[in-house]
Protein backbone atom coordinates (compact mmCIF):
# COMPACT_ATOMS: atom_id res chain seq x y z
CA UNK A 1 0.00 0.00 0.00
CA UNK A 2 2.29 3.07 -1.10
CA UNK A 3 -0.10 5.63 0.58
CA UNK A 4 0.65 4.29 3.63
CA UNK A 5 3.26 5.13 5.30
CA UNK A 6 5.29 3.42 8.35
CA UNK A 7 4.29 5.89 10.64
CA UNK A 8 0.42 5.68 9.63
CA UNK A 9 0.40 2.23 10.37
CA UNK A 10 2.23 2.43 14.03
CA UNK A 11 0.04 5.32 14.95
CA UNK A 12 -3.08 3.32 13.34
CA UNK A 13 -2.56 -0.45 14.07
CA UNK A 14 -5.87 -0.87 12.48
CA UNK A 15 -5.43 0.56 8.97
CA UNK A 16 -2.23 -1.60 9.49
CA UNK A 17 -4.10 -4.54 9.93
CA UNK A 18 -6.35 -4.19 7.09
CA UNK A 19 -3.65 -2.91 4.72
CA UNK A 20 -2.31 -6.63 5.50
CA UNK A 21 -5.46 -8.36 5.25
CA UNK A 22 -6.25 -6.50 1.87
CA UNK A 23 -2.98 -7.77 0.72
CA UNK A 24 -3.43 -11.23 2.14
CA UNK A 25 -6.85 -11.11 0.55
CA UNK A 26 -5.21 -10.22 -2.43
CA UNK A 27 -2.94 -13.17 -2.41
CA UNK A 28 -5.81 -15.35 -1.95
CA UNK A 29 -7.49 -13.78 -5.16
CA UNK A 30 -4.61 -14.03 -7.66
CA UNK A 31 -3.11 -17.34 -6.64
CA UNK A 32 -6.55 -19.19 -7.21
CA UNK A 33 -5.92 -17.46 -10.84
CA UNK A 34 -2.55 -18.75 -10.86
CA UNK A 35 -4.04 -22.35 -10.60
CA UNK A 36 -6.46 -21.64 -13.39
CA UNK A 37 -6.40 -25.34 -14.14
CA UNK A 38 -7.49 -26.24 -10.88
CA UNK A 39 -10.08 -23.50 -11.60
CA UNK A 40 -11.58 -24.59 -14.56
CA UNK A 41 -11.50 -28.20 -12.91
CA UNK A 42 -13.55 -26.93 -10.45
CA UNK A 43 -15.90 -24.79 -12.59
CA UNK A 44 -15.92 -27.99 -15.00
CA UNK A 45 -16.96 -30.11 -11.40
CA UNK A 46 -19.61 -27.49 -10.55
CA UNK A 47 -21.59 -28.33 -14.28
CA UNK A 48 -20.80 -31.73 -13.66
CA UNK A 49 -22.89 -31.79 -10.22
CA UNK A 50 -25.19 -29.43 -11.53
CA UNK A 51 -26.09 -31.74 -14.54
CA UNK A 52 -26.76 -34.49 -11.77
CA UNK A 53 -29.17 -32.58 -9.60
CA UNK A 54 -30.97 -30.56 -12.22
CA UNK A 55 -31.22 -34.50 -13.34
CA UNK A 56 -32.87 -35.79 -10.00
CA UNK A 57 -35.24 -32.64 -9.80
CA UNK A 58 -36.39 -32.97 -13.48
CA UNK A 59 -36.75 -36.20 -12.42
CA UNK A 60 -39.14 -35.73 -9.02
CA UNK A 61 -40.63 -33.04 -11.28
CA UNK A 62 -42.26 -34.70 -13.94
CA UNK A 63 -43.39 -37.56 -12.11
CA UNK A 64 -45.69 -34.36 -10.18
CA UNK A 65 -46.38 -37.67 -7.94
CA UNK A 66 -49.95 -37.10 -6.60
CA UNK A 67 -50.16 -36.56 -2.86
CA UNK A 68 -46.53 -35.34 -2.73
CA UNK A 69 -44.64 -31.88 -2.35
CA UNK A 70 -43.99 -32.49 -6.39
CA UNK A 71 -47.52 -30.05 -6.66
CA UNK A 72 -45.40 -27.06 -4.90
CA UNK A 73 -42.36 -27.11 -7.01
CA UNK A 74 -41.52 -24.27 -8.90
CA UNK A 75 -42.73 -23.97 -12.59
CA UNK A 76 -39.13 -23.95 -13.96
CA UNK A 77 -38.05 -26.65 -11.31
CA UNK A 78 -35.15 -26.11 -8.69
CA UNK A 79 -32.23 -26.21 -11.54
CA UNK A 80 -31.36 -21.88 -11.47
CA UNK A 81 -32.18 -22.41 -6.87
CA UNK A 82 -29.81 -25.52 -6.72
CA UNK A 83 -27.63 -23.59 -9.48
CA UNK A 84 -27.14 -20.69 -6.78
CA UNK A 85 -26.62 -23.11 -4.01
CA UNK A 86 -23.85 -25.05 -5.43
CA UNK A 87 -22.12 -21.81 -6.83
CA UNK A 88 -21.83 -20.83 -3.16
CA UNK A 89 -20.69 -24.52 -1.09
CA UNK A 90 -17.91 -24.97 -4.08
CA UNK A 91 -16.94 -21.70 -3.64
CA UNK A 92 -15.78 -21.46 -0.32
CA UNK A 93 -12.38 -22.28 0.34
CA UNK A 94 -11.18 -24.83 2.76
CA UNK A 95 -10.21 -22.95 5.52
CA UNK A 96 -10.63 -25.50 8.37
CA UNK A 97 -7.78 -27.29 6.29
CA UNK A 98 -5.46 -24.89 6.51
CA UNK A 99 -6.15 -23.90 9.99
CA UNK A 100 -6.12 -28.10 10.88
CA UNK A 101 -3.03 -28.31 9.25
CA UNK A 102 -1.24 -25.13 10.93
CA UNK A 103 -2.27 -26.02 14.67
CA UNK A 104 -1.52 -29.59 14.18
CA UNK A 105 1.89 -29.47 12.98
CA UNK A 106 3.19 -27.01 14.88
CA UNK A 107 3.45 -23.77 12.04
CA UNK A 108 1.14 -21.60 14.28
CA UNK A 109 3.74 -20.23 16.61
CA UNK A 110 6.00 -18.77 14.62
CA UNK A 111 3.31 -16.52 13.21
CA UNK A 112 2.68 -15.37 16.64
CA UNK A 113 5.51 -13.49 16.74
CA UNK A 114 4.98 -11.60 13.72
CA UNK A 115 3.06 -8.25 13.91
CA UNK A 116 0.06 -8.80 12.15
CA UNK A 117 -2.71 -11.54 13.27
CA UNK A 118 -2.84 -15.26 11.81
CA UNK A 119 -6.25 -15.37 12.24
CA UNK A 120 -7.06 -12.36 10.44
CA UNK A 121 -4.63 -13.17 7.64
CA UNK A 122 -5.74 -16.45 7.51
CA UNK A 123 -9.48 -15.51 7.05
CA UNK A 124 -8.61 -12.72 4.26
CA UNK A 125 -6.88 -14.75 2.41
CA UNK A 126 -9.79 -17.94 2.31
CA UNK A 127 -12.42 -14.88 1.48
CA UNK A 128 -10.09 -13.62 -1.52
CA UNK A 129 -9.54 -17.50 -2.57
CA UNK A 130 -13.12 -17.73 -2.35
CA UNK A 131 -14.05 -14.98 -4.02
CA UNK A 132 -11.61 -16.15 -6.82
CA UNK A 133 -13.28 -19.09 -7.01
CA UNK A 134 -16.83 -18.02 -7.35
CA UNK A 135 -15.78 -15.77 -10.28
CA UNK A 136 -14.49 -18.63 -12.06
CA UNK A 137 -17.87 -20.92 -10.61
CA UNK A 138 -20.38 -18.31 -11.81
CA UNK A 139 -18.83 -17.26 -15.37
CA UNK A 140 -19.27 -21.07 -16.11
CA UNK A 141 -22.88 -21.24 -14.61
CA UNK A 142 -23.89 -18.24 -16.57
CA UNK A 143 -22.62 -19.87 -19.92
CA UNK A 144 -24.31 -23.22 -19.42
CA UNK A 145 -27.25 -21.32 -18.23
CA UNK A 146 -27.03 -19.49 -21.16
CA UNK A 147 -26.82 -22.82 -23.59
CA UNK A 148 -29.42 -24.49 -21.82
CA UNK A 149 -32.06 -22.51 -23.02
CA UNK A 150 -33.68 -22.41 -19.79
CA UNK A 151 -36.43 -20.39 -18.90
CA UNK A 152 -34.73 -16.75 -17.07
CA UNK A 153 -36.04 -14.53 -14.05
CA UNK A 154 -35.76 -11.14 -13.93
CA UNK A 155 -32.54 -9.88 -14.23
CA UNK A 156 -32.63 -8.11 -10.67
CA UNK A 157 -32.77 -11.70 -9.85
CA UNK A 158 -29.40 -12.28 -10.84
CA UNK A 159 -27.81 -8.90 -8.97
CA UNK A 160 -30.05 -10.07 -5.63
CA UNK A 161 -28.06 -13.46 -6.03
CA UNK A 162 -24.83 -12.29 -6.72
CA UNK A 163 -24.66 -9.71 -4.16
CA UNK A 164 -26.65 -11.69 -0.93
CA UNK A 165 -24.32 -15.38 -2.61
CA UNK A 166 -21.32 -13.39 -1.90
CA UNK A 167 -21.88 -12.31 1.93
CA UNK A 168 -23.39 -15.92 2.23
CA UNK A 169 -19.92 -17.63 0.91
CA UNK A 170 -18.02 -14.79 3.70
CA UNK A 171 -20.84 -16.76 6.18
CA UNK A 172 -19.30 -20.21 4.96
CA UNK A 173 -15.56 -18.90 5.24
CA UNK A 174 -16.20 -18.31 8.84
CA UNK A 175 -18.46 -21.46 9.71
CA UNK A 176 -15.61 -23.21 8.39
CA UNK A 177 -12.95 -21.01 10.67
CA UNK A 178 -14.65 -22.44 13.85
CA UNK A 179 -14.13 -25.91 12.47
CA UNK A 180 -10.61 -24.76 11.58
CA UNK A 181 -10.22 -24.06 15.05
CA UNK A 182 -11.43 -27.12 16.58
CA UNK A 183 -7.86 -28.31 15.65
CA UNK A 184 -7.20 -26.55 19.13
CA UNK A 185 -9.29 -29.70 20.48
CA UNK A 186 -9.44 -32.63 18.47
CA UNK A 187 -6.90 -34.13 16.48
CA UNK A 188 -8.79 -34.04 13.32
CA UNK A 189 -11.51 -31.38 12.23
CA UNK A 190 -13.23 -34.17 9.75
CA UNK A 191 -16.41 -34.85 12.55
CA UNK A 192 -16.81 -30.90 13.20
CA UNK A 193 -16.22 -30.38 9.10
CA UNK A 194 -18.30 -33.26 8.42
CA UNK A 195 -21.49 -32.14 11.21
CA UNK A 196 -20.86 -28.34 9.87
CA UNK A 197 -21.45 -29.49 6.27
CA UNK A 198 -24.07 -31.93 6.91
CA UNK A 199 -26.67 -28.71 8.68
CA UNK A 200 -25.52 -26.54 6.02
CA UNK A 201 -26.85 -29.03 3.57
CA UNK A 202 -30.02 -29.86 5.79
CA UNK A 203 -31.03 -26.41 7.68
CA UNK A 204 -29.20 -24.39 4.31
CA UNK A 205 -31.30 -25.89 1.98
CA UNK A 206 -28.81 -26.89 -0.25
CA UNK A 207 -30.84 -29.53 -2.56
CA UNK A 208 -34.23 -28.01 -1.73
CA UNK A 209 -35.33 -24.92 -0.56
CA UNK A 210 -36.14 -24.56 3.17
CA UNK A 211 -39.47 -22.99 2.60
CA UNK A 212 -40.58 -26.78 1.34
CA UNK A 213 -39.97 -28.06 4.98
CA UNK A 214 -42.46 -27.58 7.61
CA UNK A 215 -43.10 -24.40 9.11
CA UNK A 216 -41.74 -25.31 12.42
CA UNK A 217 -38.23 -26.62 10.60
CA UNK A 218 -38.56 -23.58 8.44
CA UNK A 219 -38.22 -21.40 11.04
CA UNK A 220 -35.61 -23.56 12.74
CA UNK A 221 -33.72 -23.33 9.99
CA UNK A 222 -33.78 -19.12 9.35
CA UNK A 223 -32.87 -18.57 12.86
CA UNK A 224 -29.69 -20.30 12.46
CA UNK A 225 -26.54 -18.68 9.84
CA UNK A 226 -27.10 -22.08 7.59
CA UNK A 227 -30.41 -20.45 6.02
CA UNK A 228 -28.47 -17.62 5.27
CA UNK A 229 -25.19 -18.56 4.14
CA UNK A 230 -27.48 -20.67 1.34
CA UNK A 231 -30.99 -20.61 0.89
CA UNK A 232 -31.01 -16.83 1.03
CA UNK A 233 -29.39 -15.92 -2.32
CA UNK A 234 -30.93 -19.09 -4.07
CA UNK A 235 -34.41 -17.96 -3.32
CA UNK A 236 -33.98 -15.11 -5.28
CA UNK A 237 -33.97 -17.60 -7.97
CA UNK A 238 -37.41 -18.46 -7.02
CA UNK A 239 -39.15 -15.28 -5.41
CA UNK A 240 -37.00 -11.97 -6.32
CA UNK A 241 -38.23 -9.16 -4.68
CA UNK A 242 -35.86 -6.28 -3.08
CA UNK A 243 -38.03 -6.67 0.36
CA UNK A 244 -36.36 -10.15 0.64
CA UNK A 245 -33.06 -9.39 -0.81
CA UNK A 246 -32.80 -6.42 1.97
CA UNK A 247 -34.15 -8.67 4.60
CA UNK A 248 -31.67 -11.12 3.80
CA UNK A 249 -28.39 -8.81 3.38
CA UNK A 250 -29.60 -7.60 6.90
CA UNK A 251 -29.56 -11.01 8.45
CA UNK A 252 -26.35 -11.54 7.05
CA UNK A 253 -24.61 -9.13 8.40
CA UNK A 254 -25.75 -9.90 11.73
CA UNK A 255 -24.49 -13.52 11.42
CA UNK A 256 -21.21 -11.93 10.01
CA UNK A 257 -20.98 -10.02 13.22
CA UNK A 258 -21.97 -13.01 15.75
CA UNK A 259 -19.47 -15.69 14.25
CA UNK A 260 -16.54 -12.62 14.04
CA UNK A 261 -16.88 -12.41 17.97
CA UNK A 262 -17.29 -16.12 18.31
CA UNK A 263 -14.28 -16.84 16.39
CA UNK A 264 -12.47 -14.39 18.38
CA UNK A 265 -13.85 -15.86 21.38
CA UNK A 266 -12.68 -19.61 20.15
CA UNK A 267 -9.40 -18.40 19.04
CA UNK A 268 -8.14 -16.83 21.89
CA UNK A 269 -9.52 -19.63 24.35
CA UNK A 270 -7.30 -22.26 21.89
CA UNK A 271 -4.68 -19.89 21.97
CA UNK A 272 -4.81 -20.34 25.78
CA UNK A 273 -4.72 -23.99 25.61
CA UNK A 274 -1.42 -24.21 23.26
CA UNK A 275 0.66 -21.73 25.06
CA UNK A 276 -0.01 -23.51 27.89
CA UNK A 277 0.10 -27.54 26.98
CA UNK A 278 1.23 -27.39 23.45
CA UNK A 279 -0.07 -28.94 21.12
CA UNK B 1 2.64 -62.66 0.61
CA UNK B 2 5.59 -60.32 2.09
CA UNK B 3 4.03 -57.45 1.37
CA UNK B 4 0.41 -58.45 2.53
CA UNK B 5 2.44 -58.80 5.90
CA UNK B 6 4.09 -55.46 5.89
CA UNK B 7 1.20 -53.52 5.09
CA UNK B 8 -1.14 -55.56 7.66
CA UNK B 9 1.16 -54.82 10.24
CA UNK B 10 1.47 -51.07 9.00
CA UNK B 11 -2.53 -51.08 9.05
CA UNK B 12 -2.60 -53.11 12.28
CA UNK B 13 -0.06 -49.82 13.67
CA UNK B 14 -2.01 -47.37 12.52
CA UNK B 15 -4.77 -48.76 14.32
CA UNK B 16 -3.59 -49.41 17.51
CA UNK B 17 -2.19 -45.30 17.35
CA UNK B 18 -5.58 -44.28 16.06
CA UNK B 19 -7.13 -45.95 19.35
CA UNK B 20 -4.41 -44.50 21.95
CA UNK B 21 -6.30 -41.09 22.45
CA UNK B 22 -9.44 -42.75 23.72
CA UNK B 23 -11.23 -39.55 23.82
CA UNK B 24 -10.30 -38.23 20.72
CA UNK B 25 -11.38 -42.06 19.24
CA UNK B 26 -14.38 -42.08 20.90
CA UNK B 27 -15.32 -38.21 19.62
CA UNK B 28 -14.47 -38.60 16.05
CA UNK B 29 -16.24 -41.98 16.04
CA UNK B 30 -19.45 -40.53 17.36
CA UNK B 31 -19.27 -37.57 15.27
CA UNK B 32 -19.67 -39.62 12.75
CA UNK B 33 -22.56 -41.48 13.91
CA UNK B 34 -24.57 -38.15 14.22
CA UNK B 35 -23.69 -36.92 10.62
CA UNK B 36 -24.89 -40.32 9.22
CA UNK B 37 -28.14 -39.40 10.73
CA UNK B 38 -28.25 -36.15 9.72
CA UNK B 39 -27.21 -37.71 6.36
CA UNK B 40 -30.47 -40.03 6.88
CA UNK B 41 -32.58 -37.16 8.27
CA UNK B 42 -32.06 -35.56 4.78
CA UNK B 43 -33.16 -38.39 2.54
CA UNK B 44 -36.05 -39.35 4.89
CA UNK B 45 -37.33 -35.92 4.36
CA UNK B 46 -36.77 -36.39 0.96
CA UNK B 47 -38.64 -39.37 0.68
CA UNK B 48 -41.24 -37.88 2.89
CA UNK B 49 -42.11 -35.14 0.54
CA UNK B 50 -41.63 -37.12 -2.15
CA UNK B 51 -42.06 -40.55 -1.97
CA UNK B 52 -40.25 -42.06 -4.99
CA UNK B 53 -38.04 -41.11 -7.67
CA UNK B 54 -37.47 -43.30 -11.15
CA UNK B 55 -39.51 -46.20 -9.03
CA UNK B 56 -36.62 -45.95 -5.95
CA UNK B 57 -38.40 -45.57 -2.51
CA UNK B 58 -36.79 -45.12 1.03
CA UNK B 59 -35.55 -48.82 1.28
CA UNK B 60 -33.67 -48.76 -1.47
CA UNK B 61 -31.86 -45.61 -0.75
CA UNK B 62 -30.94 -47.56 2.55
CA UNK B 63 -29.41 -50.47 0.92
CA UNK B 64 -27.52 -48.22 -1.20
CA UNK B 65 -26.32 -45.82 2.00
CA UNK B 66 -25.61 -49.27 4.36
CA UNK B 67 -23.44 -50.44 1.67
CA UNK B 68 -21.83 -46.96 1.14
CA UNK B 69 -21.04 -46.77 4.71
CA UNK B 70 -19.43 -49.88 4.58
CA UNK B 71 -17.51 -49.09 1.97
CA UNK B 72 -16.18 -45.80 3.45
CA UNK B 73 -15.50 -47.60 6.69
CA UNK B 74 -13.56 -50.39 5.41
CA UNK B 75 -11.62 -47.57 3.35
CA UNK B 76 -10.96 -45.22 6.40
CA UNK B 77 -9.65 -48.08 8.44
CA UNK B 78 -7.40 -50.32 6.35
CA UNK B 79 -6.34 -47.47 3.59
CA UNK B 80 -7.08 -44.30 5.44
CA UNK B 81 -3.93 -42.65 3.84
CA UNK B 82 -6.04 -41.83 1.01
CA UNK B 83 -7.53 -39.14 2.37
CA UNK B 84 -4.44 -36.47 3.24
CA UNK B 85 -2.29 -38.26 0.07
CA UNK B 86 -2.26 -35.32 -1.96
CA UNK B 87 -1.28 -32.81 1.15
CA UNK B 88 1.91 -35.75 1.73
CA UNK B 89 2.96 -35.64 -1.70
CA UNK B 90 2.39 -31.78 -1.52
CA UNK B 91 4.80 -31.74 1.89
CA UNK B 92 7.06 -34.06 0.47
CA UNK B 93 6.92 -36.29 2.65
CA UNK B 94 7.61 -39.15 0.24
CA UNK B 95 11.27 -38.03 0.63
CA UNK B 96 11.56 -40.51 3.41
CA UNK B 97 9.67 -43.35 2.05
CA UNK B 98 11.84 -43.49 -1.65
CA UNK B 99 14.37 -44.65 0.70
CA UNK B 100 12.41 -48.00 2.56
CA UNK B 101 11.82 -50.90 0.40
CA UNK B 102 8.58 -51.26 0.77
CA UNK B 103 6.13 -49.57 -1.97
CA UNK B 104 5.36 -45.68 -1.44
CA UNK B 105 1.90 -46.08 -2.51
CA UNK B 106 1.09 -48.93 0.14
CA UNK B 107 3.17 -47.12 3.05
CA UNK B 108 1.16 -43.79 2.06
CA UNK B 109 -2.15 -45.54 2.49
CA UNK B 110 -1.34 -47.45 5.33
CA UNK B 111 0.12 -44.42 7.11
CA UNK B 112 -2.98 -43.69 8.88
CA UNK B 113 -6.28 -45.54 10.32
CA UNK B 114 -9.32 -42.78 10.70
CA UNK B 115 -10.74 -42.88 13.70
CA UNK B 116 -14.42 -41.65 12.17
CA UNK B 117 -14.60 -45.16 9.70
CA UNK B 118 -15.52 -46.63 12.69
CA UNK B 119 -18.49 -44.48 13.26
CA UNK B 120 -19.73 -45.05 9.49
CA UNK B 121 -19.21 -48.85 10.17
CA UNK B 122 -21.52 -48.82 13.04
CA UNK B 123 -23.90 -47.45 11.25
CA UNK B 124 -23.50 -49.16 7.64
CA UNK B 125 -23.91 -52.73 9.18
CA UNK B 126 -26.97 -50.95 11.40
CA UNK B 127 -28.60 -49.91 7.97
CA UNK B 128 -27.47 -53.18 6.75
CA UNK B 129 -29.40 -55.32 9.17
CA UNK B 130 -32.78 -53.37 9.58
CA UNK B 131 -33.55 -51.43 6.20
CA UNK B 132 -31.99 -53.67 3.46
CA UNK B 133 -34.06 -56.95 4.02
CA UNK B 134 -30.93 -59.21 3.83
CA UNK B 135 -30.83 -62.60 5.15
CA UNK B 136 -27.70 -64.65 6.27
CA UNK B 137 -27.10 -66.44 2.93
CA UNK B 138 -26.80 -62.65 1.63
CA UNK B 139 -23.70 -62.46 3.70
CA UNK B 140 -21.10 -63.66 1.19
CA UNK B 141 -23.03 -61.53 -1.79
CA UNK B 142 -23.04 -58.28 0.62
CA UNK B 143 -18.90 -58.92 1.29
CA UNK B 144 -18.01 -59.07 -2.40
CA UNK B 145 -19.49 -56.33 -3.28
CA UNK B 146 -18.30 -54.03 -0.08
CA UNK B 147 -14.47 -55.32 -1.14
CA UNK B 148 -15.22 -54.92 -4.80
CA UNK B 149 -16.76 -51.14 -3.82
CA UNK B 150 -13.78 -50.22 -1.96
CA UNK B 151 -10.90 -51.08 -4.83
CA UNK B 152 -12.80 -48.62 -6.81
CA UNK B 153 -13.51 -46.08 -4.10
CA UNK B 154 -9.88 -46.05 -2.86
CA UNK B 155 -8.61 -46.43 -6.58
CA UNK B 156 -10.09 -43.62 -7.36
CA UNK B 157 -9.02 -41.55 -4.45
CA UNK B 158 -5.42 -42.89 -5.57
CA UNK B 159 -6.28 -40.97 -8.95
CA UNK B 160 -7.32 -37.58 -7.49
CA UNK B 161 -4.67 -37.55 -5.33
CA UNK B 162 -2.04 -38.21 -7.66
CA UNK B 163 -2.90 -34.99 -9.32
CA UNK B 164 -0.81 -33.59 -7.19
CA UNK B 165 2.19 -34.45 -8.51
CA UNK B 166 1.20 -32.14 -11.43
CA UNK B 167 -0.93 -29.28 -9.84
CA UNK B 168 0.05 -27.52 -6.40
CA UNK B 169 -3.40 -26.76 -5.80
CA UNK B 170 -4.11 -30.51 -5.95
CA UNK B 171 -4.93 -31.03 -2.32
CA UNK B 172 -8.28 -29.30 -1.52
CA UNK B 173 -9.59 -30.20 -5.20
CA UNK B 174 -8.30 -33.41 -4.28
CA UNK B 175 -10.85 -34.06 -2.00
CA UNK B 176 -13.40 -32.46 -3.06
CA UNK B 177 -13.42 -35.10 -6.01
CA UNK B 178 -13.37 -37.80 -3.31
CA UNK B 179 -16.26 -35.57 -1.33
CA UNK B 180 -17.97 -35.49 -5.37
CA UNK B 181 -17.82 -39.48 -5.91
CA UNK B 182 -19.05 -40.14 -1.98
CA UNK B 183 -22.01 -37.11 -2.68
CA UNK B 184 -22.86 -39.04 -7.00
CA UNK B 185 -22.80 -42.43 -4.89
CA UNK B 186 -25.14 -41.65 -2.50
CA UNK B 187 -28.04 -40.73 -5.28
CA UNK B 188 -30.40 -43.39 -6.42
CA UNK B 189 -29.09 -45.03 -9.59
CA UNK B 190 -32.77 -43.70 -11.65
CA UNK B 191 -31.44 -40.27 -11.91
CA UNK B 192 -28.09 -41.25 -14.65
CA UNK B 193 -29.41 -40.96 -17.53
CA UNK B 194 -27.42 -40.23 -20.96
CA UNK B 195 -24.05 -38.36 -20.11
CA UNK B 196 -24.83 -38.16 -16.05
CA UNK B 197 -24.63 -41.66 -16.65
CA UNK B 198 -20.99 -41.80 -18.28
CA UNK B 199 -20.01 -39.85 -15.96
CA UNK B 200 -21.18 -42.33 -13.24
CA UNK B 201 -19.10 -44.89 -15.07
CA UNK B 202 -15.86 -42.95 -15.21
CA UNK B 203 -14.90 -39.76 -14.21
CA UNK B 204 -16.78 -40.23 -10.63
CA UNK B 205 -17.21 -43.64 -10.71
CA UNK B 206 -20.17 -43.86 -8.04
CA UNK B 207 -21.87 -46.47 -10.72
CA UNK B 208 -19.05 -49.10 -9.36
CA UNK B 209 -18.73 -47.88 -5.93
CA UNK B 210 -22.07 -48.53 -5.29
CA UNK B 211 -24.53 -49.14 -7.94
CA UNK B 212 -22.91 -51.77 -9.58
CA UNK B 213 -23.04 -53.91 -5.94
CA UNK B 214 -26.64 -52.81 -5.49
CA UNK B 215 -27.22 -53.78 -8.61
CA UNK B 216 -25.54 -57.41 -8.08
CA UNK B 217 -26.94 -57.42 -4.52
CA UNK B 218 -30.50 -57.11 -6.19
CA UNK B 219 -30.26 -59.74 -9.02
CA UNK B 220 -27.05 -61.87 -8.34
CA UNK B 221 -25.61 -63.57 -11.95
CA UNK B 222 -22.19 -64.28 -13.27
CA UNK B 223 -22.63 -61.11 -15.63
CA UNK B 224 -22.58 -58.35 -12.80
CA UNK B 225 -20.07 -60.59 -10.46
CA UNK B 226 -17.70 -59.61 -13.63
CA UNK B 227 -18.94 -56.20 -13.70
CA UNK B 228 -17.54 -55.89 -10.37
CA UNK B 229 -14.74 -57.74 -10.58
CA UNK B 230 -13.49 -56.03 -13.90
CA UNK B 231 -14.64 -52.47 -12.09
CA UNK B 232 -12.54 -53.40 -9.02
CA UNK B 233 -9.57 -54.61 -11.19
CA UNK B 234 -9.13 -51.98 -13.81
CA UNK B 235 -9.63 -48.95 -11.63
CA UNK B 236 -6.63 -50.45 -9.19
CA UNK B 237 -4.35 -50.81 -12.12
CA UNK B 238 -5.43 -47.11 -13.32
CA UNK B 239 -4.63 -45.81 -9.78
CA UNK B 240 -1.08 -47.76 -10.05
CA UNK B 241 -0.50 -46.75 -13.02
CA UNK B 242 -0.72 -43.02 -12.57
CA UNK B 243 0.52 -43.02 -9.18
CA UNK B 244 3.66 -44.37 -10.35
CA UNK B 245 3.81 -41.66 -13.60
CA UNK B 246 3.96 -39.42 -11.13
CA UNK B 247 6.15 -40.68 -8.97
CA UNK B 248 8.96 -40.95 -11.30
CA UNK B 249 8.04 -37.13 -11.57
CA UNK B 250 8.58 -36.47 -8.29
CA UNK B 251 11.97 -38.28 -8.17
CA UNK B 252 12.85 -35.80 -10.67
CA UNK B 253 12.35 -33.00 -8.90
CA UNK B 254 9.49 -32.11 -11.00
CA UNK B 255 6.56 -31.92 -8.53
CA UNK B 256 4.97 -28.45 -7.42
CA UNK B 257 5.15 -27.56 -3.65
CA UNK B 258 1.90 -26.43 -1.58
Amino acid sequence: MPSMTPTARTEFPLAGTLAAAASAFAIGLRRNFANWPVLMGRALFYLVAMTVLSSLWDKVSSARLAGTLASSLPAGGLTLYIGVTEWIALGVAAIHLRLEDDIRFGMLEPHLLRPKSYLVQKIAECLGDTLGRMIGIGAAALIALGLSGRALPPPQAFLFAVILGIFAAAIGVLLYTVVGLCAFWVRRVLPPYLLMQKAMFLLGGIFAPISLYPAWLYRFAMATPFAPSLFVAGDQMIAPSAASFAQALLLQAAWIAILSGLIALVWRAGLRKVLREGV
Amino acid sequence: MDALTAYAANVAAAIRASLMDRTNFALNAAGMVVNDLFFLTLWYMFFAGFKRIGGWGLHDVALLLGILMCIVALSGIAFGGYRDMAASILRGEIDALLTQPKSVLARLLARESIATAWGDLVIGIWMLCTFAALSWRDIPLVTIGILCGTAVYVASSVIYASLAFWFAGARSFARELTDFMLLFSSYPGSIYTGMTRIVAYTLLPAGFVVLAPVSFLRSPSVATLAVMLASALGYTALAAVLFHLGLARYRRGLVPTG
